[in-house]
C-alpha cells in the first residue's frame, strides 16, 4: 500500500486489478478542504491514462514489481525483442502500448523492465543517453550566430536539436526527458 | 524573474494601494509571528519559538492569514481595511502554483457581502489590467452556483447529496475511488477535483458561487440554504480568490473553533489557540472579505503560466539537489 502524499511519477498503482504507472501527479487543496493528490495513471497493458483523486492521507494498492535488468535486441515489427541478462531468456513486448520508447531503444544496450506477475510491462528509459548522430546537415562557414542550433537524427531515429558544430557519426549525449542535448561525447 | 516583471509587479502594488486608498480604505500593517493562530485543519503552519536568554521561550507562528488580526481591527474601529503582505503555508506541494512563503492580498468591507465583494474584485480587475493582460484574465466575471457546476460538469443535484451516504454513492456512481471512511467534504471535493473543477469554464474569470455548508469555513450561512455566502474566483482555471460574507456570530464561531480544534488532532504542526477570540464577534458589524493570492494574480494578468516566472526566488531553489520534491 501507498498513501497518496507518496505518490510519485513513476509510482505503479493497481487500479481495477490492473498495474498503472502515474504519469502525471499535482497535489491540491482546495480552500478550506483536504488535501488530495490528483493522479493521472497509464495502463500499463493498455496504454490508457485515467485520472484519479486521492487523500493524501488515504492508503492505495500499489502493484508488486520487480526490476529486471534485459538487453534490447531487435524490433520484429510488432514487438520489441529483449532477453534477461541473467537467465538468457528472450521474449517481446508488444509495440502498441510502448509506441513512445522507441526512439529510446538502441541494440545491445541493457535497460531496466519493470516486470509483474512476471511479465513486463514497463521500460525503464535511463535519465541521460548516448546516441550517434546519422543524420546531419553541415552548416555553412561564417553562420556563427550564438546559440544557433539544427535538427540531426539518431540511429534510433530520435530527432534532437544541437549545436551547429555537432557532424554526422558523431556522438552526443541527450536529455531523454526534454529531448535537449547536453554535450558531445569523445569516443 | 526578469526586471521587467519586476517592475510590473512593483506597478500592480502601486496600482492595488491606489485603488483602496482612493476608495477610503485603511492600509493595516499586521502581525507576521504570533503566539496564536485560528484552528483550520485545511492548514499547517511554520513554527518557530521567542527565545529569552533566562527564562522559558514562547512557541510562535508564521501566520497562514492576517484574518485574525485584520477582524480584531474591524471590531475595534468598524472601517474597511486592506491589507498586502507575506503569509505562509507548510506541507503544500511546492511548484508551478504554489510558494510557501507567498503574497496576500486581503480586503474587508463593512456593511458588505459577498455580492459586493464581487462587485468590487471586478472593479479591482478593471483597474489593475494591463495591455499584455489575455482575455481570459478580464472581466466581466461569470458567475456560477457551486449546485449549477456539479449539475451542468457532473450531472448531479448537489441539493440532494448533503448526507455524507448519499455523496460517497454519488462519487462511486461517477467511478471514482473513495475510501467508505471518507466525511462529506472528502466525497465531496473528490468529485469536485476529478470531474467539476477541470470542466469549469476558463474563457474569462469564473466565479464559482454558495460554497455547501459541509465545507467548514468562517462564512455566513445563507439563511435557510446547505449553502454559505462564500465565493472563489478561478481565472484560468487557477483559484485565485476566496471571498465571504463573514461569520459574525460568536456562537458560530465557537463552534467552528471547537469543531476545527477536533479535527487538527493529527495536524503535523500543532499549535496555540486564542480560545478567547470568539469574543471579538461579540460587538462586529456585518461585513464582506477576500482574500487574493496576490502573486498568483500577478501570474494571471501577465499571461505566465506558473508562479516561478512571477517571484524572484522561488522557495525550489532550496530543493535543488532533490528532483523528487515537487
Amino acid at each position: 500500500m501507498v498513501r497518496g502524499g507518496e505518490i510519485n511519477l513513476g509510482t505503479c498503482l493497481l487500479i481495477n486489478g490492473a498495474p498503472h504507472i502515474v504519469v502525471d501527479r499535482e497535489f491540491v487543496s482546495p480552500g478550506k478542504g483536504s488535501a488530495f493528490a490528483r493522479v493521472k495513471a497509464k495502463s500499463l497493458k493498455t496504454g490508457n491514462v485515467i485520472t484519479q483523486t486521492i487523500k493524501t492521507a488515504d492508503s492505495v494498492e500499489d502493484a508488486q514489481v520487480d526490476m529486471v535488468d534485459c538487453q534490447y535486441q531487435y524490433f520484429d515489427g510488432e514487438n520489441f525483442m529483449f532477453m534477461n541478462n541473467e537467465s538468457y531468456e528472450q521474449f517481446g513486448i508488444p509495440l502498441e502500448a510502448h509506441e513512445d520508447k522507441r526512439p529510446y531503444l538502441k541494440e545491445g544496450e541493457t535497460y531496466t523492465l519493470i516486470m509483474w506477475e512476471g511479465e513486463p510491462i514497463d521500460i525503464k528509459i535511463p535519465y541521460k543517453m548516448v546516441f550517434t548522430v546519422v543524420e546531419s546537415e553541415n552548416y555553412i562557414k561564417g553562420d556563427t550566430v550564438s546559440g544557433a542550433t539544427k535538427p540531426v537524427t539518431t540511429e534510433t531515429g530520435l530527432v534532437v536539436r544541437v549545436p551547429l558544430f555537432i557532424k554526422q557519426g558523431e556522438k552526443i549525449l541527450v536529455n531523454t526527458e526534454s529531448n535537449d542535448y547536453v554535450e558531445r561525447v569523445n569516443n | 524573474m526578469t526586471i521587467e516583471s519586476m517592475r510590473a509587479r512593483s506597478e500592480l502594488v502601486t496600482k492595488t494601494r491606489e485603488f483602496f486608498l482612493s476608495r477610503d480604505y485603511v492600509e493595516t500593517d499586521t502581525p507576521l509571528l504570533a503566539h496564536w493562530l485560528i484552528p483550520e485543519s485545511s492548514l499547517e503552519a511554520f513554527a518557530t519559538e521567542f527565545k529569552h536568554p533566562f527564562r522559558k521561550g514562547l512557541p510562535l507562528y508564521l501566520l497562514p492569514s492576517p484574518e485574525l488580526w485584520m477582524k480584531r481591527i474591524i471590531a475595534t474601529h468598524r472601517r474597511n481595511v486592506f491589507q498586502l503582505c507575506k503569509s505562509f503555508r507548510n506541507a503544500e506541494s511546492v511548484g508551478r502554483l504554489h510558494n510557501p512563503e507567498f503574497t496576500m492580498l486581503e480586503y474587508y468591507t463593512v456593511g458588505g457581502d459577498s455580492a459586493s465583494s464581487a462587485r468590487l474584485t471586478e472593479e479591482l480587475f478593471e483597474k489593475l489590467l494591463l495591455p499584455e493582460s489575455p482575455k481570459d484574465a478580464r472581466p466581466p466575471f461569470r458567475r456560477m452556483t457551486m449546485a449549477e457546476a456539479f449539475k451542468s460538469y457532473a450531472g448531479l443535484d448537489l441539493d440532494s447529496l448533503m448526507e455524507r451516504g448519499a455523496m460517497i454513492e454519488a462519487a462511486r456512481g461517477q467511478g471514482l475511488r473513495v475510501n467508505p471512511q471518507a466525511s462529506w467534504e472528502e466525497a465531496f471535493n473528490i468529485i469536485f477535483l476529478s470531474n467539476v473543477e477541470p470542466a469549469l469554464p476558463m474563457d474569462r474569470p469564473l466565479l464559482l458561487d454558495e460554497y455547501p455548508a459541509g465545507i467548514e469555513c468562517l462564512a455566513k450561512d445563507i439563511p435557510g440554504k446547505a449553502y454559505k455566502e462564500r465565493w472563489e474566483l478561478y481565472v484560468q482555471g487557477i483559484e485565485v480568490a476566496n471571498c465571504f460574507t463573514e461569520m459574525a456570530d460568536p456562537e458560530a464561531v465557537a463552534r467552528y473553533f471547537q469543531s476545527q480544534i477536533g479535527k487538527k488532532a493529527s495536524a503535523l504542526v500543532p499549535h496555540a489557540i486564542d480560545l478567547k477570540y470568539p469574543e471579538v464577534f461579540r460587538d462586529f458589524p456585518s461585513c464582506s472579505g477576500v482574500a487574493i493570492g496576490f502573486d498568483r494574480l500577478f501570474m494571471v494578468m501577465m499571461g505566465m503560466k506558473d508562479i516561478r516566472e512571477a517571484i524572484s526566488f522561488p522557495f525550489e531553489l532550496f530543493f535543488e539537489n532533490d528532483k523528487n520534491v515537487k
